[in-house]
């Protein structure tokens, strides 16, 4: 079984700085020393670490707000991605490479370019500091990544299940709804981590287009924390705040494992 | 709309409309602001001054940005080599063990972390008195000199990017079919041949995405530098995007970061036009 002692070779290699985050973020406050950081510590202050981090940061409003972008966000994406797709591919619209690269166009865009601009269209439109302006720029930013994800999928996808489907008097968006979402689970759920995971690490739309603590994102609160280090932050209290930041996501990392765990078949239903 | 072809629906043009709205009003409206900012002088607080292309005359000559485009140059190369490559193999390994989900884990946990961690994760591993310097018994400032300090964040940029190409490529193994597969065995394929002749051709679409992900992502490289090294020392270890960023917020010379914000887009996208145009057509 070659193939699992690579696998575990390059795992354990891959766990190594992980390890050396746990440890640290898990001793105490006063006692790091970076020419022995791999040394695990005797005292084990993990959950007060937490606590300092989570004391010197407010998080309650901004913690709910943060929730509802990085979930709202990418489902908005998700679907309206993933129509997208299935219109050009699947119900091949006509010219539907450039719509493509109409859409995929928008990742082209350096991210940082994009914030003078929408600050200045933001405050016009009354949309600066509004939680459907986050939502609305989240989404915009996801959706190319959904479209091209899901039209590659698609595209793979054998094309008499859509005319079985028609044959049967299902409308288009039925067959969209209640065939092609279904079965590109796997691809919408990683399409939805990443942009999970892009959101609730977003620093610098919250940064910019949010000013009040119920509507900006609970990262501002904790990155400052995080970087602060060089500035007074011990680095263990740093650690753990990265860690609290890590956690939701980590969590929805294992909770979607079954997803990715078996084949499907969907070449010749 | 075609009447020819009602099987197809009459509504296509709404369906891919809030993928292209979207995209149009909040990521390219941007664009053409910057792009018109960029051929005036703007600090950011009197108004735009129109000077021509000539912040872009100014481009051709300014030594910093040929170290800017090394640099990215170098991201990019490295991009597909490490994160790309690497994140298939891992992909290729454990698709179809028994429990491989779980041999993914280690890979996907470092996506988790934001920038900020990353850089607080890995500034004690590279440092002077570093556990990297121990390890390998050497004395080498890892993101001092350039190009190894570039060298340096890709494998860091590799450890934390990894498991999410792992993960696409996964879903790409995924969604082939396997009457092909059983086809090949039982004439005797296996191993590398029946990768390399049935499954490589198979999982071309989402290949595709992920290398045409990686192309614009690297491209466009800017969180990791920022955290680790800010472009420096000095200015040797910056891409374009730390080159915009710094010459626009740094430095408030908004016009100039505009120009170089413009040529970063026109590059990106026309690499991703010439990639697209022969994998997804």
């Amino acid at each position: 079984m070659i193939r699992r002692a690579v696998l575990i070779v390059l795992g354990l290699v891959w766990l190594g700085p992980t390890y050396l985050l746990l440890v640290n973020a898990s001793r105490p406050a006063a006692s790091y020393d970076p020419g022995s950081a791999w040394l695990p510590s005797g005292d084990f202050e993990l959950l007060a670490n937490f606590g300092r981090a989570l004391a010197s940061a407010d998080l309650g409003q901004s913690l709910a707000s943060t929730a509802l972008y990085s979930v709202v966000s990418p489902l908005l994406g998700v679907v309206i991605g993933a129509l997208a797709g299935y219109t050009i591919v699947v119900l091949r619209l006509r010219h539907g490479f450039w719509w493509f690269l109409l859409i995929f166009g928008g990742t082209v865009f350096p991210s940082q370019m994009l914030l003078v601009p929408l600050f200045v269209g933001y405050s016009d439109a009354g949309l600066y500091d509004t939680r459907l302006g986050m939502i609305l720029i989240y989404t915009a930013i996801n959706v190319p990544l959904a479209a091209f994800v899901l039209r590659n999928f698609y595209s793979g996808v054998a094309f008499s299940i859509f005319e079985a489907a028609r044959m049967d008097g299902a409308s288009t968006w039925r067959v969209f709804w209640r065939i092609y979402l279904p079965i590109s689970t796997s691809a919408l759920a990683a399409v939805f981590i990443l942009e999970f995971t892009f959101i609730w690490n977003d620093l610098i739309f919250g940064l910019t287009l949010s000013t009040t603590a119920d509507v900006r994102p609970v990262m501002t609160a904790l990155a400052g924390l995080m970087t602060d280090v060089y500035a007074g932050t011990p680095v263990p209290v740093g650690l753990a705040a990265g860690l609290v930041c890590s956690l939701p996501t980590v969590l929805l990392f294992l909770a979607t494992q079954r997803l990715f765990a078996r084949g499907l078949s969907l070449g010749s239903v | 709309m075609s009447t020819r072809t009602p099987m197809l629906g009459r509504f296509r043009l709404g369906y891919v409309a809030p993928a292209a709205l979207l995209v149009a009003g909040l990521l390219y409206t941007p664009f053409l602001w910057t792009a018109y900012l960029s051929l005036t002088r703007y600090d950011g607080l009197a108004p735009p001054e129109w000077t021509g292309p000539r912040n872009f005359v100014k481009l051709l000559d300014d030594p910093a940005l040929l170290t800017s485009i090394r640099n990215t140059l170098l991201w990019v190369i490295g991009t597909m080599v490490l994160p790309v490559g690497l994140g298939l193999l891992v992909a290729v390994l454990s698709y179809d063990l028994k429990g491989g989900a779980w041999y993914r884990v280690p890979f996907m946990l470092p996506y988790a972390l934001s920038g900020a961690g990353l850089g607080l994760v890995w500034s004690p591993i590279l440092s002077h008195d570093g556990i990297a310097n121990q390890l390998l018994g050497v004395d080498t400032a890892f993101l001092q000199d350039a190009p190894q300090n570039t060298l340096a964040m890709l494998l860091v940029w590799t450890w934390q990017q990894l498991g999410v190409n792992t993960l696409l490529f996964v879903v790409g193994l995924q969604s082939i079919p396997k009457e092909p597969i059983e086809a090949a065995r039982i004439d005797g394929a296996s191993g590398w041949r029946l990768f390399r002749y049935v499954i490589w051709p198979l999982m071309r679409p989402l290949t595709a995405v992920v290398v045409g992900l990686a192309l614009v992502a690297s491209l466009k490289t800017f969180d990791i530098v920022w955290v680790m090294t800010q472009g420096g020392p000095g200015r040797n270890s910056e891409t374009l995007a730390v080159t915009m960023y710094k010459e626009t917020f740094v430095a408030s010379d908004y016009g100039y970061g505009s120009a170089v914000a413009v040529l970063l887009t026109v590059v990106t996208g026309l690499a991703s036009y010439l990639y697209l145009r022969r994998q997804v057509r």
